[in-house]
């Protein structure tokens, strides 16, 4: 019996996940210290607790399995569920990115149509384009003067860019041919730009789209752990400032997910706007 | 007044050169003209500047010099008059084949209902016979399925002008002739008015009823008019039979392999000069037209 390539890389996967959680195992201990018996003493100065350390594979499962089953618990403003801080997270993520889809696609359109505004325009892009978006939050928390808001801003400004540069690209690289087509039909510039310009666009436009909302998922876990309050970044760091290591591991595997999920939205939306030649 | 359908007088199309002030001319003095319900076949080397006059006639780039006029209209800008079938079909690969051909429609006959646009849209479609695949994607399509698509996309906008560059010159030879077939069937039809650019012999003596010949370029001329006598409606199988078949085709390869050049040297020497061109031949009898006022070869 022969296996199809899908289902070796099946096995393959399940066999590599195994072997991660053996050598995680093996490598981790559980903290607890030297096994010989405590004085009295010893025992009341906490030496017989466990100490920190990294988790196992088998301690972070049955976190999760704990975490996972209330994931939007309140007690407090410092112990929320990691759905509650997810939530937030991706809430600020969709504002910021939304604001730049509002913003950039219409411009990187305008900007692809018009060679000399192009031009004009590159010197400004290749400057702001390469700033960490996390440099201008001492600029947004002093003039918006509101952290929430400034963590959505740090994401419009550094998913803005790549939707910029590439919507801008997918209007300038539509072939000449599709634009004769159009010409030919006697179209004018409106009919031009919806009917043949933007959808040959949009396959290309889509590839800025989820590039920056992988920057966005990136930036926001930072942002957030500047900032505070609520969210995974603010989870991960408090999580830290307790020492409590297999949330840290958790929550990291939950950003993750997350984002690969993000990503899969925008891949799948795309699938609606993609052709093939 | 010209009495002509399209009128095509002394055009020139020149490029400036690069990092320089002098200018490249790819074509000059080139005069043609074309009349209602003809079909006219241009032929030339590479580089004549062949699809630029077919880009000038359609508008969509402007001459240097000369002027072209259509039913008595200066043609400056693309016209729904004037349809276009590109070289590599240029069906939009994001619509449907139906919905390729109901947008050209829809642009064309503004205020046509969306039923009748449809059903107009299928019946060009059947009549290149890709009723059953009308629904399909272009990707989903073959070369010569994905041409057709264009063929029927131009004919049902109607336009008083039909303009082709090389339309079937990226298809292999069977599908070539299947197509050429289909053409010869629509265009004795619709007695459409069609200039088409083409590199291969056969299909312009099938199609023309007169067919231009290019001096090589830079500096390219429409050197020669040659008129080909074979009465229609003609075919693939039986044309080569005529008596006139060979004689015409032999005249026309000759053409491009020796006088071709040989013309565009004689320019460049001015031992021929531009008053003469082009000359226009009848090869079956093989003489020159006696107002042209040339000696025999």
């Amino acid at each position: 019996m022969t296996m199809t390539d899908t289902r070796k890389s099946i096995l393959l996967s399940i066999g590599l996940l195994f072997l991660f959680v053996f050598i995680g195992e093996l490598v981790t201990g559980d903290g607890s210290r030297h096994k010989k018996n405590l004085t009295e003493y010893e025992t009341l100065m906490g030496l017989g607790e466990k100490q920190a350390h990294v988790p196992g594979p088998i301690e972070v499962a049955k976190l999760a399995v704990k975490e996972l089953r209330h994931p939007f618990y309140d007690n407090g403003p410092n112990d929320k569920g990691i759905g509650t801080q997810l939530f937030f997270s991706i809430l600020r993520v969709m504002a910021g990115y939304l604001l730049s889809v509002i913003i950039a696609v219409p411009l990187g359109f305008l900007i692809g149509m018009s060679p000399v505004f192009y031009k004009a325009l590159q010197p400004y892009i290749q400057i702001l384009k390469p700033i960490s978006p996390l440099a201008w939050m001492p600029l947004a928390l002093f003039v918006i003067k509101d952290s929430i808001l400034s963590s959505v801003f740090v994401i419009f400004i550094c998913s803005i860019w790549p939707m910029l540069i590439n919507t801008a690209f997918g209007v300038m690289s539509v072939k000449s041919d599709f634009l004769n087509v159009g010409k030919t039909l006697e179209m004018n510039n409106v009919k031009m730009a919806f009917t043949i310009i933007l959808p040959a666009a949009l396959p290309t436009i889509f590839t800025g789209l989820r590039i920056s909302m992988g920057i966005s998922w990136l930036v926001i876990v930072a942002a957030e752990m500047l900032v505070g309050g609520t969210g995974i970044g603010y989870y991960v760091w408090n999580e830290w400032n307790n020492l409590d290591l297999a949330s840290v591991v958790f929550s990291i595997l939950m950003i993750g997910i997350v984002g690969m999920a993000l990503d899969a939205m925008i891949a799948y939306i795309s699938k609606y706007f993609d052709y093939q030649e | 007044m010209d009495t002509n359908f399209l009128n095509v007088k002394n055009i020139s199309k020149s490029y400036p050169i690069k990092d320089s002030n002098s200018f490249v001319t790819i074509y000059e003095n080139v005069s043609f003209s074309i009349d209602k319900g003809e079909f006219i076949c241009l032929i030339g080397h590479s580089g004549c500047g062949k699809s630029t006059i077919l880009n000038n006639l359609a508008g969509l780039n402007l001459v240097s010099g000369g002027s072209i006029s259509m039913q008595g209209q200066n043609v400056n800008k693309p016209s729904l008059d004037r349809g276009v079938i590109f070289q590599n079909h240029s069906i939009l690969p994001w619509l449907s084949v139906l919905k390729n051909v109901t947008m050209a429609i829809a642009c064309k006959f503004k205020t046509m209902s969306k039923a009748d646009i449809e059903s107009r849209a299928i019946h060009f479609l059947k009549m290149v016979n890709l009723d059953d695949h009308i629904h399909k994607k272009p990707s989903e399509l073959s070369g010569g399925m994905k041409q057709r698509v264009g063929i029927a996309r131009a004919f049902a906008i109607e336009p008083s002008l039909l303009l082709m560059d090389e339309p079937f010159g990226a298809l292999d030879a069977l599908t070539r002739g299947k197509l050429q077939d289909k053409l010869v069937e629509i265009c004795d039809k619709t007695k459409q008015t069609t200039f088409m650019i083409t590199h291969d012999i056969d299909e312009a003596i099938l199609l023309s009823d007169k067919i231009l010949l290019m001096s090589d370029g830079p500096e390219a001329r429409v050197a020669e008019t040659v008129i080909v006598d074979i009465p229609k409606p003609r075919n693939r199988a039986s044309i080569v039979n005529h008596p006139a078949y060979y004689v015409i085709r032999n005249y026309l390869v000759d053409f491009l392999v020796n006088q071709s050049s040989l013309i565009s040297q004689k320019l460049k020497t001015g031992s021929l000069s531009d008053k003469d061109l082009p000359l226009t031949v009848d090869p079956l009898q093989l003489k020159y037209n006696l107002e042209n006022n040339i000696i025999n070869p």
